[in-house]
This record gives C-alpha cells, structure tokens and sequence, in this order.
C-alpha cells in the first residue's frame, strides 16, 4: 500500500514537471512518513548517499568536458576527420559519429556531447547537402554512445551502487560495446546517405589543410582518451585521480598550445561543471531516500522473485528488461535509473547468476537507446534546437539508428565477450 | 535518457536580489579545491614518501558543499533535470501553477532537510562523533547539509515570487 504509494506520488510529480530529484525526495520523505520511520533517515540518507569517495570521479570528469568544451578540441577533431574521410556521400556524416565516440572519451556525459559534436559539423553539413532533421537524428545517436565509452558518468553511478564492480572494470567493459555502437549507427548513416545522396555536394566549403597539418593540430586532443584511460590501466591514477590529470593536461593544451583560455574562462567552467554536476548529485542524493524507502519497506524482493518467477528464461528475461528499460529509459535519465531500479535488478542478475559488469554495459546499453528515442530524448532535444528542426522530423532518420544501436546491445547479450574481454586482459 | 540536464537550453540569467554570484563563487572554489586536493594527492605520492590519503575527507566535504549550492544555482535558473514534456506546451496560468507547485514541493523537500539535518547535527555534536578518516567532530561537516539546504529554499521561495509576479516563466 505505502509502496504504491509512494510509486504514484513519484510519477505524478514526474510528469507535473517537478525536478526529478524533489520528485524523488518528496516521494520518499511521503513514504518514510507514512510508515512511521524516524525522519532523521532523512539526511542521513542524502548525507551518505553522495559523501562517497568514488563519487568525486564525477565533478572531475564534468570537469574534463568543459575544459575540452573550450579549447576547441571537437573542432579539431573534425577537421582531422575530414582530412582523412574526404567529404563524399555520407562522410561527414561519418566523421561526426567518429569525433562523438572520441569526444565520449573525454566527457561523460550524452547531452554536453550532442551539443558540442552539433555545434561544430551542423553548419559544415547543412552545407555540404545533409537535410537538417538527418543532421540532428545523426548527431543525437552518435552522442549517445558516449555513456558506453569512458569515461561515463552513468558506470560511476552503477559502480558505486553495485558491489563486486569497479570504475576501472566497468570503463574497460564499455569500451568495445561503445565502438560496436559507433559503428552500428555508422551502416544506416551510410545506406541512407548513398541511397538519398546526401554529402559530398561542396567541395571546399569546409576548410580543409592537409592530413598531417590537422593531425598535429588534433593529436593533442586525441591523446586526452590516451591520458585518461592509460594512467588508469597503468594503475597511477585512480579514476577521480585520472580525471584531475585530464584536467590539468587540457588546461595545458587550451593556454600553452592552442592559447583559446583566459582566466575568465577557468572560473565559468569551474561554476559551469560544478551546477552540472551538483544537478546529478542532487539526484543521486535524494535517490538514496527513495530507494531506502522502497528497500525497508520490503517491496523489492517481491517484484524482483516475481520476474525471475515468471519462467521467461535467460534469454527472455533479458527481453523484457529490455522493453521495460528502453520504456523507462525515454522518460528518466541514466543516473535516476540506476538508483531507482538497480534495487531490483541485481536480485534478477543474481539469480541467473550474469556477470554484473556485463550487466551494467548491457543496461547502459539499453539507456543509451533511450537517450536518442523520441519524443522526450535529450541528445536529440539538444541536437534539434542546434539544427533547428522539430524532434518529429527526426523520426524517420532516428528510427534506422535505433534498429542498429539494438543490433549492436544483441551482439553484447549474445557474445558477452565483447563487453568482457577487454576488462580481463587487463586483469580487472 | 528522456530527462536530463540540457547544457544548451541557456534561458535568461534570472534578475535576483541576493547576487547569485555568492554560488558561484563558492561553487568554483569548491570545484577548484577538489581538483587541487587531488592533485597534490598524486604529486605528494609519486615526488614524496607522504601520503594525503587522509585528504579524501576533505574532497568528499566540498563536494557536498558544491552539490548543494549547485542545486540552489541551478534552481534559481530552473536548469534542473525536469519531464517538461506534458507541462510546456500547456496555456501559461497552467504553466505558472505547476511551476509555483514544483517550488513548493521543493521547499517541503529541502525544509524537511534543514529540520531533521539539523537535529541530526545536533545529536552528533551531543555525542561527540567523530568522522571516521581523520577524527574530526562529524557535526561540522553534517552540519553543512541543513545549512546549505537553507539557500535553496530562499532560492526557491526568490523563485517563487519571480514566477508568482511573472518575471519568470
């Protein structure tokens, strides 16, 4: 009864357009109320659920993006790109998902980089003969295999919640079911762009230097993915620790090499990082109520015996996780999943006993799909506004990514090695 | 991810009385002490025989100070994680109701926070415990969580009033 409740009282605050983390908050302080728990589970439980050392990876690598954000990296990415693609039918298009999976290298987080992967090629597609609404879809997809590519916000957050998984185990895990991805969305991209004849229509538009000139002006950034996942994999740096390196190397290239910051610069992306990242913590924080509630008041366990009950099997519990997910996942983001919902699944997981950092990326996976489906997607909310088409434009574009990005998250479910080679050969 | 903070969406800098550069500024030194703390971390461990470990107390209560003033930042702003997708495209009496309600809700949230924060902060100062890295009274950095969550109900209720006058939409 107190469960239901507190389930409703969450989803009305949800879709009245109540942050989502006082939605959660109020949900569970109704809940402690009305079981008659003391409230000082209140603080307690916001307290503890962000004063955790792990947790600081995330201010850190939010950090990381806007640091990059502003030195010009993605710009120069796409220059290189270019340099080596060509611009034929759909190679731009191709060069964006390519600096959107290096860019999720750096960044963590899906919406910063829709934006900064959209405000770099838009202009340059447009003009090179690319329908605006295409443009957007691309730009939305491809930015959503940054949550699978490390660093990833969302693995912090399933690491931290999930014991027996680390940050390291869980970043190596993404990494190839991240690049499958990239590249899954790439062969709709392509069939679409020759078939349609996008592309290729303005030789020299985009200002194109050399190979080897855009390389040298690019090879800074592209060592920032270098830093960061080799002082981890060397075992220098933990991840909060790697991220400050990434840090201080990219303040590096953005005062001594490309010379783009200024002082001024430094303080905006200090406050800009830090409201991004209190604006997860806070979700995390009053997640922690909730999901206490819903712990203590014993309703997990139940729902959870329940599908494994159902006698689906691996294969089609994993099916239905999909569909309630990838639903889920068009309404919540990546974090708030995660806090809510990891509660139940990792009874599921358990039970068939899966490898639960597979389990993370295949459910990051699914999340990842959920980034780019309309009509409430944020990557694609973002990539719209820069591109300025309404999101439904993007639908039958966005709908043969979507098929691809599933083609992709079978391929992991199917052959769990993808996800879990790399993590053992580095001895995670 | 339907919802999710959308770096993008810069809506006008909304006008406050009190300068919300207070956050800002304890927000950037907050982010830049954490960075440095890690960083003379790394560099204590690989140039000396010191370790700083003991200094992930410290990180772990900035970031929490950087949590809360963020969270008023970006409250006062409505930058916030939001469904806006059944709300936004409603007439604007709507709109204002619903946005004056999520205030509310707000302040019951961050209220009932500061209250029962604060009993907490006072019942660990009676008992006298002692954080668990380095020994330090726990009430100092408890404390911080119902302090904090004060400037986001005056940020709330500064909200409030700018969305009840129509200033804000």
């Amino acid at each position: 009864m107190i469960g239901t409740i507190l389930f409703l009282a969450f989803i009305v605050m949800l879709l009245a357009a109540v942050p989502i983390a006082v939605a959660l908050g109020v949900a569970g302080i109704i809940a402690v109320v009305l079981a008659g728990q003391s409230m000082l589970s209140v603080p307690t439980n916001v307290y503890t659920g962000i004063a955790k050392y792990p947790l600081i990876a995330i201010p850190m690598f939010v950090l990381v993006g806007s640091v990059f954000d502003r030195t010009g990296v993605a710009l120069r990415l796409v220059r290189f790109a270019t340099a080596i693609v060509g611009a034929g039918r759909g190679a731009l298009a191709t060069v964006s998902v390519l600096v959107a999976m290096v860019i999720g290298g750096i960044s963590g987080s899906g919406p910063a980089t829709s934006a900064a992967v959209g405000q770099v090629v838009t202009r340059s597609m447009i003009a090179d003969g690319y329908p605006r609404s295409f443009i957007a879809a691309t730009v939305g997809a491809a930015a959503a295999t940054d949550i699978l590519i490390p660093p990833s916000i969302a693995f912090i957050i399933y690491a931290v919640l999930v014991p027996g998984v680390s940050v390291p185990a869980i970043f190596a895990a993404g990494m190839f079911p991240g690049i499958l991805a990239g590249f899954a969305i790439m062969v709709p991209i392509l069939i679409i762009s020759w078939f349609k004849n996008f592309g290729g229509q303005s030789r020299g538009t985009v200002d194109s230097p050399g190979v080897w000139e855009a390389f040298k002006d690019a090879f800074w950034g592209l060592m920032a993915p270098v830093v960061i996942l080799g002082g981890m994999r060397i075992g220098a740096f933990t991840p909060t620790e790697a991220a400050v390196m990434a840090v201080a190397y990219g303040l590096f290239i953005g005062f001594f090499v490309y010379r783009t910051l200024t002082m001024r610069d430094v303080y905006e992306m200090l406050v800009e990082a830090g409201e991004l990242s209190a604006v997860i913590l806070i979700v995390v924080a009053l997640a922690s109520v909730f999901a206490w509630s819903t712990s203590t008041l014993g309703i997990v366990q139940p729902i959870a015996s329940w599908i494994v009950g159902l006698g689906l099997g691996e294969f089609g519990t994993i099916a239905l996780l999909m569909i309630v997910l990838i639903f889920v996942g068009m309404f919540l983001d990546g974090v708030s999943i995660f806090l809510i919902l990891l509660p139940v699944l990792i009874p599921i997981a358990n039970s068939y006993h899966w490898d639960l950092t597979w389990f993370g990326v295949i459910l990051t996976m699914k999340i990842a799909i959920g980034q780019f489906t309309p009509p409430l997607a944020v990557n694609l909310m973002v990539s719209c506004r820069i591109a300025q088409v309404p999101m439904e434009s993007t639908i039958p574009w966005v709908f043969w990514m979507i098929i691809a990005m599933f083609g992709a998250l079978a391929a992991v479910v199917y052959w769990p090695g993808i996800a879990l080679w790399l993590p053992r050969m580095l001895g995670y | 991810m339907g919802a999710d903070y959308d770096p993008t969406a810069t809506g006008p800098v909304p006008k406050t009385r009190v300068p919300l550069k207070l956050e800002e500024v304890a927000i950037a030194a907050g982010m830049a002490g954490i960075a440095l703390i890690t960083f003379a971390n790394v560099v204590a461990r690989y140039l000396t025989d010191v370790s700083l470990a003991f200094t992930e107390e410290y990180s772990v209560v900035l970031m929490v100070v950087v949590a809360i003033l963020g969270t008023s930042l970006a409250l006062a702003g409505g930058r916030h994680i939001r469904i806006g997708y059944f709300v936004d495209e409603r007439s604007a009496p709507t709109r204002k109701t619903m946005e004056l309600i999520a205030m509310g809700l707000t302040i019951i949230c961050f209220g009932a926070i500061a209250i029962y924060g604060a009993q907490l902060t006072w019942d660990e100062y009676r008992f006298e415990v002692l954080s668990p890295g380095l020994g330090e009274p726990q009430w100092i950095y408890t404390g911080t969580l119902p302090l904090l969550s004060l400037v986001v109900i005056a940020r709330a209720i500064g909200r409030a009033i700018r969305i009840w006058r129509g200033e804000a939409a």
